[in-house]
């Protein structure tokens, strides 16, 4: 399944480069991840509750970052596994300015599989740009936070 | 298809209910026609399953005033066949025969399955069309909240932890009001690939009010507003049918692309306002 969108961030590129690359941060806005441990460099073991509806399952896997290009972008690549099916997403995330924000614009394929993807095809679409929304809705909340406090540090 | 272990409480009175449900992390059983077969196939492992089937005072139909008041445990069969909603509002009943199977209908309720707010369920559309009240309590407090501000998103609804669906409010239809609800089934579901309500109220030959509400199309349903505009300003039903699904990213999936579901919503929304307005008088 291809996923694709465009979100606008309220803070300058590098700092919205900075935030997407911040496991911290990353932790907090993805919906139903319970942590987010480093492994190796720009690679993290990931746990993950998903909770939608009914349905409610535990994920495990790994999230890497590969090809880094700060600010601009980089390829995001995510695996996981529960006992209710597993996912794969490979995509690339393309940060540039827009005012004094930043657009981020992503591209990518998931994979799903196992008795979720059996049962819930019609609701992929739908429930994978849902919970793509709530990830920028969380970090848009995140990075405003994030800037007063910088702010006050200043 | 065994569910993992759960357990299992049918209180009788709604206070009990909403007592048990206030106390932490359990599932609402109202028909379960869509929670018994995830819990069969361990997509859903609920800890704790709070029966509502047995609570009294949450089934039944009346109209008062005006207004037609349905509990939410009320069967979709008995909204498809009570004389109160085939008099009062048709529109809804009409819906509820196109839900599903008849074991389905006979079983699974509008309370159910207005708090399950699954993205191509049925009752959502007429709901829409029908402006009606989604009533909710809990053990504080009721309050009442608009159709249209209830279904927040697939699967997410205004419902706040701890509340419950007291029962739906639908302001009467009149009686020279026309309606249809016009649906594509997806084949083994049963669910709605796209689904339309619509009601049409004439004025001699003008259209006075238009309300469509659409199913199975994005994340939630919602209503048609620019389709509407065009009717009441006397546009014709193809100009209005083909602004339906603007602005909106249709859904995806195997039996229909986004594409085709968009075109399945003008088509079918056509036919229905079609239907409509050949009812209304």
């Amino acid at each position: 399944m291809k996923i694709s969108g465009v979100y606008t961030l309220n803070v300058p590129q590098e700092r919205a480069y900075a935030l997407l690359q911040d496991p911290a941060i990353l932790a907090k806005c993805m919906p139903g991840c319970e942590g987010l441990d480093r492994i190796a460099e720009n690679q993290y073991a990931m746990r993950m509750k998903m909770v939608l509806a009914s349905i409610s399952g535990l994920f495990a896997g790994k999230v890497t970052i590969a090809d880094p290009n700060p600010p601009t972008g980089y390829r995001l690549i995510v695996e996981g596994s529960g006992k209710i099916g597993f996912m794969k997403g490979d995509g690339v995330l393309m940060l540039s300015p827009a005012g004094s924000g930043a657009t981020v614009h992503f591209e990518g394929d998931v994979q799903v599989g196992g008795t979720i993807a059996s049962v819930g095809q019609r609701l992929l679409d739908t429930t994978s740009r849902m919970l793509i929304k709530r990830f920028f809705t969380r970090l848009a909340a995140e990075s405003a936070q994030a800037g007063v406090e910088r702010v006050a540090a200043d | 298809m065994i569910p993992q272990t759960f357990e299992y409480t049918a209180p009788q009175t709604l206070e009990e209910a909403l007592g048990l449900i206030a106390g932490g992390d359990r599932k609402i059983l109202a028909g379960g026609m869509s929670l018994i077969p995830l819990m069969k196939l361990r997509l859903a492992t609920p800890g704790e399953v709070v029966d509502l089937g047995r609570v009294s005072g949450l089934n039944g139909i009346s109209e008062n005033g005006g207004v037609v008041s349905i509990g939410a445990m009320t069967t979709h069969h008995a909204i498809e066949t009570s004389r109160v909603t085939r008099a009062h509002c048709p529109l809804l009943a009409e819906t509820a025969g196109h839900i599903g199977d008849v074991q389905v209908r006979n079983v699974g309720t509008l309370g159910g399955a207005v708090a399950h707010a699954d993205p191509a369920a049925d009752y959502p559309a007429a709901l829409l069309a029908l402006e009606a009240q989604i009533k909710l309590i809990s053990a504080q407090a009721t309050r009442s909240v608009a159709a249209s501000d209830f279904f927040l998103d697939a699967f997410t609804t205004a419902l706040e932890p701890g509340e419950i669906v007291l029962e739906v409010e639908v302001p009467a239809e009149d009686q020279s009001e026309g309606y249809s609800y016009e649906k594509v089934p997806h084949p083994a579901s049963g669910f709605a690939v796209v689904g339309i309500a619509a009601r049409i109220k004439k004025d001699g030959n003008r259209i006075a009010m238009a309300r469509i509400g659409v199913t199975g199309m994005g994340a939630h349903a919602f209503r048609a507003l620019a389709a509407e505009k065009v009717l009441e300003n006397g546009g014709s039903v193809a100009d209005a049918a083909a602004t339906v699904g603007d602005g909106e990213t249709p859904n995806s999936d195997l039996y229909a692309s986004a594409d085709y579901r968009l075109h399945l919503a003008r088509v079918h929304a056509a036919r229905a306002l079609a239907t409509a307005i050949s009812r209304a008088s």
